[in-house]
């Protein structure tokens, strides 16, 4: 339902990138991004995917205001990357789950609502409680007080996508988060993102180097090729919402998937 | 990595105290019989070959002194323990706030470390008198010398812990725009703790050398003294006795900082030796 339904208006969108390039200083300049311009709609799961090289990471770190572009022009809700950063307008998960090994789980995911304070953009809620609530819904009821050590990697991923999205933040972007996962992991947190992300209603930006991920969550595809990125083409998923597992071994799926391979093996690497 | 994988983690952290208690002892049983095996062979050869006891006592005879001259080794050890304690706390809080420094503002790094790195390779035997000169035959001289000692291992291993901090935490904590002090208090700080702790373990012992090592050049009270004092009368048993004293000392603290470490680094996997 969602993301299919909504109209492609001026004021739908979220994120705006006019031709935004990015280029960094090492022993010689090495351009990592050129001419990106994209468009993210308000609560839209959109999936930027390539291969490794291509600035998917890159241009993630853009969004967030982490890194500053060469040239071009990013707007979040009309405001800056810095300044929707100052107003905790994103969550961020990354591939590594840079959990605090000395915090217990439910510390861990307290604590940007700690850092946040009043500047919290949850309102209404009591953060210790929404903290436990989204624990809950990551399947980790019962390990609040553990440590992260003790956990497995996926739930180590888990604890750092509740801890994202605890101060309820209105963009979640995500960095390769399950890359480091085997398949059934990744397979099992793939569809546990959609039930809370169709919960939650954040505009999510998702970066992955995995097409079968990449198909199954978005709404649209955004797919870069390296040296410098660039996009290469955009695609709209034809399925609605809410999604099945089962949808993976459909005929449209799987034809996507071949399809976007293809233009990944043609245009991206040799 | 499968997640049943956490079930096992935490029983083995719920071994019981008994348990607990007969591992270390299974790990040290070893240590303390191979001691003991030396102790009797230096027992035995010495009775053998009659060694002069001015040039090696049995440990019979250093036991001997050890028990009978307590009270006054003791005092003496209390002195350069104090020398000793001060130094440490001097050198490594001196060594933190430089490394705590040197992690915000890299310039200052860049002029001061090589320096830092030249005063590490002048030997302390060679200060120490001039410190006595400068300072008197006091506890300063003494204390400086144990915190010029324990400053270098200090300063590396809070600098690299203050660093240890991965690019994605720090970003995480830019994201969510978290102020100086937070990044501080909540990220480098705890962060840096472990590697904190192994410096601090080095430096312990090295604080006990330094404070003997000033003593020699100088003083009229302590450990340092009272062997070099011994040694002015050939008195190998008491400068042996004053050395079994000064071990015991330094591997008292040494432990004292290691149950430290363990009682704040309580969560897994913190410890760096383990």
């Amino acid at each position: 339902m969602k993301g299919q339904t909504l109209a492609n208006t001026r004021d739908d969108i979220r994120i705006q990138l006019k031709g935004v390039g990015k280029a960094f200083q090492a022993e010689s300049t090495v351009e990592a991004l050129r001419d990106i311009t994209l468009d993210v709609r308000d609560g839209e799961f959109l999936v930027l995917v390539g291969p490794s090289g291509c600035g998917k990471s890159t241009l993630l770190r853009l969004i967030a205001g982490l890194l500053e572009p060469t040239t071009g022009e990013i707007s979040v809700g009309g405001k800056s990357p810095k300044q929707a950063q100052r107003d905790v307008e994103f969550g961020f998960v990354f591939q590594d789950p840079v959990l605090f090994p000395w915090l217990r789980v439910i510390d861990n995911v307290r604590m940007p609502s700690r850092i946040l304070g009043q500047r919290s953009p949850l309102k209404g809620k009591d953060p210790d409680q929404y903290a436990r609530q989204l624990l809950s819904d990551v399947g980790l009821t019962g390990f609040e007080d553990t440590f992260p050590e003790q956990l497995s990697g996926g739930m180590k991923q888990r604890v750092a996508l509740a801890r994202g999205l605890v101060y309820q933040p209105s963009i979640l972007l995500m960095d390769e988060p399950f890359g480091a996962l085997d398949e059934f992991t990744r397979d099992r947190l793939n569809v546990q993102l959609l039930d809370i992300w169709e919960k939650i209603g954040a505009t999510v930006v998702f970066v992955t180097h995995s097409i079968q991920e990449a198909v199954f969550l978005a709404d649209r595809i955004v797919v870069l090729g390296p040296r410098p990125g660039h996009i290469v083409t955009r695609a709209t998923v034809p399925y609605g919402r809410p999604r099945e597992f089962d949808i993976r071994f459909d005929g449209p799926f799987v034809e996507m998937v071949a399809e976007l391979r293809h233009l990944l093996t043609d245009g991206g690497e040799g | 990595m499968s997640d049943h994988q956490a079930t096992t983690t935490t029983t083995q952290l719920e071994l019981d105290f008994g348990k607990r208690f007969r591992l270390a002892a299974h790990e040290w049983v070893p240590a303390i019989l191979f001691f003991l095996g030396i102790l009797l062979v230096w027992q035995v050869l010495d009775l053998i070959l009659s060694i002069p006891v001015y040039i090696l006592p049995s440990p019979a005879e250093i036991m001997g002194v050890i028990q009978t001259r307590a009270l006054h080794l003791l005092q003496q050890l209390g002195w350069t323990m104090l020398e000793a304690v001060l130094g440490f706390l001097l050198g490594s809080g001196l060594a933190f706030t430089t490394a705590v420094v040197f992690v915000h503002l890299r310039s200052v790094e860049r002029a001061a470390y090589p320096w830092a790195i030249v005063l590490n390779t002048i030997p302390i035997v060679a200060i120490a008198p001039l410190l006595t000169i400068w300072m008197g035959f006091g506890l300063t001289p003494k204390m400086t010398i144990a915190a010029i000692i324990c400053f270098f291992p200090m300063l590396v291993n809070s600098t690299r812990g203050l660093r240890s901090v991965s690019p994605q935490a720090l970003e995480l904590m830019r994201v969510l725009s978290a102020s100086k002090r937070d990044i501080f208090f909540r990220l480098r700080l705890p962060s840096s703790l472990p590697y904190v702790f192994s410096g601090l373990k080095v430096a312990s012992t090295l604080s006990v050398i330094g404070a003997i090592v000033a003593e020699f050049t100088g003083a009229d009270r302590g450990i340092g003294y009272l062997v070099m004092a011994a040694s002015y009368r050939i008195d190998t048993r008491l400068m042996f006795a004053g050395i079994a004293y000064s071990s015991a000392a330094g591997i008292l603290f040494f432990n004292l900082i290691s149950g430290l470490e363990k009682l704040l680094l309580h969560w897994p996997g913190a410890r760096l030796e383990d």
